[in-house]
């Protein structure tokens, strides 16, 4: 991050960087479209540059972004009138999941992205303010208060439906996925182990 | 913190007896979440840890909400930005057009006034009284041959526009900017281009796929002022879409033909199809390599949207 923090003086410059992996995950779980998820990442990097110096020195740049998204994907809904069709955005071609760490166990990294691609199967399958709600508490780690405003809702209305939005993904998650443990094969080995 | 009431009317149905033996504690489920966050404090926390000492239920939805936040945690980031795209917003965020600072035509003139100062502004006046009676000879040598200035006029734009789409499928043209929507390339034009553009969105036929599709623009020189390059491409080729004033490009010959309000002007040049028309004071000069007679080069791309009708009949 590095904008403008001197008292009074508005935010000059923004980091994208930081932002980019969080904004195209809120981006594809709000239009369920990878293109259409990218464009609306760059237009709202392009529309933030256009108005950063419209933002405070205290400013949260971060749920201001998403806010602009946000934003930017009710206004493509009401042009088209409809709501995005589910589209497979999940096939391997669009699969931007960082380079593979070579350090990594080859099993870990397998497990791994069977394991997210369950996530975002049922994420998808969520109502969009449940999708949305998922992403940007668990996600992006924005406040109650950080999602009310990005939402522009009360703080209540976000605790209660990001409680209802965990319990229907839990209902959708594969059995038993969440009892996987972090190091599955490590558990597996430890277990052969104490049976030999 | 505490007013956890929802407001936002969405329906919620649990199913199955998994959620029937939990409906007692529902009212719970906030308080649970706001317990892991640590939100909870002074009377509120110790009433619900009293209840939660008595409640399986609860233990059990406490021990649900962690292994969920686990596996959710574990999965970050849920998706990663294409490289391409963060590179292109990296590159966008280094355009001087995109910072705060003013920019375009109107700012380069006041720039270059206020660095001049008078005696900048005196020095072109001094100058316009010197040429002033020659351009007088020249205008009136003009007024005999208005239209063979014009066609001359008209040429140049028809043979930039051919240079430049040349120049783009040598690939000594890049893209200035990429992208499939028109509203994101008329964004990034704003500001680049001495004129207001907006480029349509394509109203294709909702049964059939438009022949043609955006892939972006850049910014070419159109006689000492910015203009701009649109960039289509079919299946089989590459479109180019140079749209300048209409005051620095004149419209003129080729082979004419009428689609309701516009004239079309087919001309050849360097082997490619040049088509140009001027609409609302911008001239545009389309450029491929589609053969065949010019009345029915449009429809190679208008065959499948909403407004071939525009240009399947002469009017």
């Amino acid at each position: 991050m590095s904008f403008g923090r001197e008292t009074g003086q508005p935010q000059t410059r923004i980091e994208f960087n930081t932002y980019l992996d969080g904004l195209i995950g809120y981006a594809v779980v709000l239009s369920r479209n990878r293109a259409e998820a990218e464009d609306l990442v760059q237009e709202t990097c392009l529309r933030a540059l256009r108005s950063v110096g419209q933002l405070r020195p205290d400013g949260n740049i971060k749920s201001w972004l998403f806010t602009i998204l946000r934003n930017i994907w009710l206004n493509q809904v009401r042009q088209r009138r409809t709501t995005p069709d589910m589209v497979d955005f999940d096939s391997e071609e669009n699969d931007t999941a960082e380079p593979a760490d070579t350090a990594q166990d080859p099993y870990e990294v397998y497990a791994s992205k069977v394991e997210q691609e369950q996530i975002r199967a049922a994420i998808q399958h969520l109502p969009v303010e449940f999708r949305e709600i998922i992403m940007l508490r668990e996600y992006e780690e924005l406040s109650y208060q950080e999602i009310a405003s990005v939402l522009d809702c009360p703080p209540g209305t976000v605790m209660s439906r990001l409680a209802r939005a965990r319990s229907r993904l839990r209902e959708l998650l594969p059995a038993g996925l969440m009892a996987r443990p972090a190091n599955e094969k490590e558990t597996a080995k430890t277990s052969n182990e104490t049976a030999a | 913190m505490s007013d956890a009431h929802d407001a936002d009317g969405l329906s919620f149905q649990p199913s199955g007896s998994k959620e029937s033996k939990k409906s007692a504690c529902d009212e719970y489920a906030v308080t649970v979440l706001r317990y892991l966050d640590n939100d909870l404090e002074g009377r509120e926390l110790e009433d619900f840890r009293s209840h939660l000492n008595s409640c399986a239920n609860c233990q059990a939805q406490v021990g649900e909400e962690i292994a969920l936040s686990k596996l959710l945690h574990r999965t970050r980031p849920l998706y990663s930005v294409p490289a391409q795209l963060r590179a292109r917003i990296s590159a966008a965020t280094k355009q001087p057009s995109l910072s705060l600072f003013p920019t375009g035509w109107l700012y380069q003139l006041r720039l270059e006034t206020l660095i001049g100062g008078w005696s900048h502004i005196r020095r072109q006046f001094l100058s316009l009284r010197v040429l002033a009676p020659a351009a007088l000879v020249i205008a009136l040598c003009l007024a005999f041959v208005p239209n063979m200035v014009r066609n001359v006029r008209a040429a140049s734009y028809v043979e930039k526009a051919a240079t430049d789409h040349r120049s783009y499928v040598d690939g000594s043209l890049p893209i200035g900017f990429q992208s499939s929507s028109p509203e994101l390339v008329t964004t990034w034009l704003t500001g680049k281009v001495p004129f207001e553009f907006h480029l349509p969105r394509a109203e294709s036929n909702p049964e059939s796929k438009p022949v043609y599709r955006l892939t972006g623009a850049s910014v070419v020189d159109y006689k000492g002022s910015p203009a701009a390059l649109v960039m289509y491409e079919t299946q089989n080729e590459k479109i180019t879409l140079l749209v300048v004033s209409s005051k620095a490009a004149v419209i003129a010959g080729g082979d004419k033909v009428q689609f309701g309000n516009l004239t079309f002007h087919y001309h050849t040049d360097s082997g490619f199809r040049v088509i140009t028309w001027h609409n609302h004071g911008l001239s545009y000069a389309l450029v491929s390599s589609v053969s065949g007679p010019a009345r029915e080069s449009c429809m190679v791309c208008h065959q499948n949207m909403t407004d071939k009708g525009a240009f399947s009949t002469r009017r």
